[in-house]
């Protein structure tokens, strides 16, 4: 499975969840087959998807929050595992897209494929699966649907060269319809 | 600055709505730190761009912060408050002890130190030195500029050699 088919079956299947998505590539999948105004969208600031989503999902105690993470991604901020594994925020599923190679600069190799995230997530008081196929993400998708959190999904990804199209809207756009959608209570 | 200034500094700002106090530790602001702890305020982090992350994630949720740091970790978040704070317009009050301000300091502080008014000037961060005489004025200042959307700089100065 390549990465924008598991994002389209993940944001299918959780609805209209809150999503908070890495910059690069993920965004920009996430925008093209499921843009909602529940999703951030990050540009920049590489890494720092799971801790913008941990404070999301401190202050949103009764909102499922999902972050879509990237292998590079996570790597570059390995200490957020170590303040959610020790804040242990029940609400947030963390879904790390593992094609072990950074894609969006060309391809060059991560250490994911020398260093397990599964088991340093274990370490860190997640829940941890992990899914390469259609049918095993969803099954999981549907025995995390009441499970406390943290929570992480490993998938298991294949290389592509397809490339989604920018995220088209400025960044202003995404904090506020991000913001107000945050006020629903649903 | 006295421990009875960062003490009531910290009320103070608490008062006035800013909720969260999010970073990495630094002595000279330990007063500060320690009294946040005693009221279950505060959150420790790794490094400081993931203090950073946590306290926009929390002001996407209708909730102001104040994010805390030694300037060493100031200059490591730049890229982050380049592309995540500004690009974003996310108003945050930083904490920032100043090492190095004094001439006799660590070697380590010395440098940057000597360059850090110039990096928040780049960065067009608007800043002021909070001292035990006017902690109360840049307190005010500094809510009413996050209530203003805009970010901006408590820089509090290292002025002991331990």
């Amino acid at each position: 499975m390549i990465r924008k088919q598991a994002i389209g079956i993940i944001s299918s299947e959780i609805e209209n969840n809150v999503i908070v998505a890495a910059n690069g590539y993920i965004s920009r999948d996430l925008f093209d087959v499921n843009d909602k105004h529940k999703n951030f969208y990050m540009i920049g600031s590489m890494g720092l998807s799971s801790s913008i989503a941990l404070g999301v999902a401190i202050k949103n105690p009764k909102k499922r929050i999902f972050v879509f993470d990237g292998d590079g991604n996570i790597l570059m901020n390995l200490g957020s595992l170590t303040t959610i594994g020790s804040l242990k925020p029940k609400n947030l599923i963390h879904v790390v897209f593992d094609n072990e190679i950074h894609e969006s600069t060309g391809g060059q190799p991560t250490q994911t494929q020398y260093v397990s995230i599964k088991k340093l997530a274990k370490s860190a008081n997640y829940k941890v699966f992990q899914a390469s196929t259609q049918n095993r993400l969803k099954k999981i998708l549907n025995q995390i649907k009441k499970m406390p959190g943290p929570i992480m999904i490993v998938m298991k990804i294949q290389r592509s060269s397809f490339v989604s199209k920018r995220v088209a809207l400025d960044t202003i756009e995404i904090r506020d319809r991000f913001l107000n959608s945050l006020k629903d209570k649903h | 600055m006295k421990k009875i200034s960062q003490e009531r500094m910290f009320d103070y700002l608490l008062t006035k709505k800013i909720e969260n106090y999010i970073g990495v530790p630094d002595s000279t602001m330990k007063h500060f730190i320690d009294h946040g702890i005693k009221k279950k305020k505060i959150l420790i982090t790794t490094r400081e761009d993931e203090a950073i992350g946590i306290a926009v994630g929390m002001y996407l949720s209708g909730s102001l912060s104040l994010v805390f740091m030694q300037n060493a970790g100031f200059a490591n978040s730049i890229s982050t408050i380049t592309s995540l704070v500004q690009l974003y317009e996310i108003p945050l009050i930083f904490l920032i002890g100043w090492r190095g301000y004094l001439k006799k300091d660590a070697p380590e502080h010395a440098r940057i130190g000597k360059i850090q008014p110039h990096i928040l000037r780049i960065l067009e961060l608007q800043s002021k030195l909070v001292t035990d005489d006017n902690w109360k004025y840049c307190c005010d200042w500094a809510i009413k500029k996050v209530k203003q959307n805009q970010s901006c700089a408590l820089v509090i100065r290292r002025i002991f050699y331990d």
